[in-house]
């Protein structure tokens, strides 16, 4: 669900970047004395897997990407501020070495996908865990990839309001919210029932390896 | 970019990247295009190859729901085609240009946090690509006949399980390595 460079107004680049700033700045904090040895390569392991899984991706007519994430299991192993970190690092090198998502567009992406995704798995998985773990995985990281999924769609889909010509002719990202909400939501229902088996299955391995969740 | 830093190349690069976004005008971005083109040297065709194939998928569903929707309407606007198309390539290619010519460790010197993650994720893509690459090879040299299902399956099964493995010991191995040439002292 990358939104590529070029498709959103600086109107919408330039806010979500400033928001995006303090995010990294609040996810960073204390962030040097919380990585040691051992979970350093825990970390960059499923870093590395979500960044494999980012570039499986399909284009969707309502102009971004199908994909699985694979932020739910970040989140659920090493809580929110290092998911959203790691993800926005994910993104970063996606967009500069395959051209997936953008530069301008990596503040949207990062707080969609690695604030708001990694948020409602952890929300999620909170709420459902004391009715059964393995479900309580599975749903949460199905919400991790629908949320993020209708907040691109949400800010494609405002982009003919926000910047127009005076005939109202868009600028940007042409589609309204009637086309972006649906395209990017109905794939992704489909890609959350695989993000959440995946998940799940790394959500073993870990518990298999006893690591620490 | 010659001459400069990485740093410096880097700050250029976020300083020029928003600049189309600021332009609606498809023959100054054409312009700004062929700019690039000229500065970017011997491998400007690679680069500019490799920019159209990463903005192909994208810009092409884009593009032809707004030929779908304004052949339905009537009229099809050519103009928000170009400029589109034109500002997203432009901009894509900035970025491919910026990573051919810099090393982006280099350009993140400074920011510790940034290099290590950077650095892991690099490492550990490049070494589940090959892992993937050597499991496949060494599947298709163990199957004289079609594989089954069932094969594909447990193959899978143990190349996902391998896959992990072999990422955390590969990046025990470079986060001691970091540790031991001080990147994570403050």
């Amino acid at each position: 669900m990358h939104i590529p460079d070029g498709f959103l107004s600086p109107q919408t680049y330039l806010p979500a970047a400033a928001i995006a700033v303090g995010a990294w700045a609040w996810a960073a904090r204390g962030l040097r004395s919380a990585l040691d040895e051992t979970l350093i390569p825990r970390l960059a392991m499923l870093t590395a897997l979500a960044y494999g899984l980012g570039l499986v991706m399909l284009p969707l007519p309502g102009g971004t990407s199908g994909h699985t994430l694979g932020v739910a299991i970040i989140a659920l192993l090493f809580g929110l501020r290092l998911a959203f970190l790691a993800y926005s690092g994910v993104l970063l090198l996606q967009a500069l070495l395959f051209g997936a998502g953008g530069i301008t567009a990596l503040p949207v992406n990062a707080l969609a996908m690695g604030l708001a995704g990694s948020a409602t798995a952890i929300a999620m998985f909170r709420l459902l865990k004391p009715l059964h773990e393995s479900v309580a995985v599975a749903i949460a990281a199905w919400a991790s990839v629908i949320v993020p999924g209708a907040l691109v769609a949400g800010v494609l889909g405002i982009q003919p309001l926000i910047a127009h010509k005076p005939d109202g002719t868009p600028l940007f990202f042409p589609f309204g919210l009637e086309i972006t909400l649906p395209a990017v939501l109905l794939p992704h229902a489909l890609i959350g029932i695989g993000e959440a088996a995946l998940t799940l299955l790394v959500w073993r391995y870990a518990r298999m390896r006893k690591w620490r969740a | 970019m010659a001459g400069m830093t990485a740093r410096h190349a880097l700050y250029l690069y976020l300083a020029v990247l928003p600049a189309p976004t600021f332009v609606h005008d498809p023959a100054l971005l054409a312009l700004g295009l062929l700019v690039a083109l000229a500065l970017a040297g011997a491998e400007r065709w690679r680069i500019l190859k490799r920019s159209l194939l990463a903005i192909l998928a994208f810009n092409l569903s884009v593009s032809l729901g707004v030929v779908l929707v304004g052949l339905w309407r009537g009229h099809v606007d050519t103009d928000w085609l170009l400029l589109a198309n034109l500002r997203v390539l432009l901009m894509v290619f900035l970025g491919f240009w910026f990573v051919a010519r810099v090393n982006l460790l280099a350009a993140l010197q400074g920011w510790p946090t940034a290099t290590l993650v950077a650095t892991l994720a690099l490492g550990q893509a490049r070494a589940f690509a090959r892992l993937i690459r050597d499991f496949r090879l060494a599947f298709a040299s163990r199957s004289i006949v079609k594989p089954r299902l069932l094969d594909r399956r447990r193959h899978a099964g143990a190349q996902a399980v391998a896959l992990l493995d072999k990422a955390q010991v590969q990046s025990t191995e470079v986060a001691l390595a970091m540790r031991s040439r001080g990147a994570f002292d403050a």
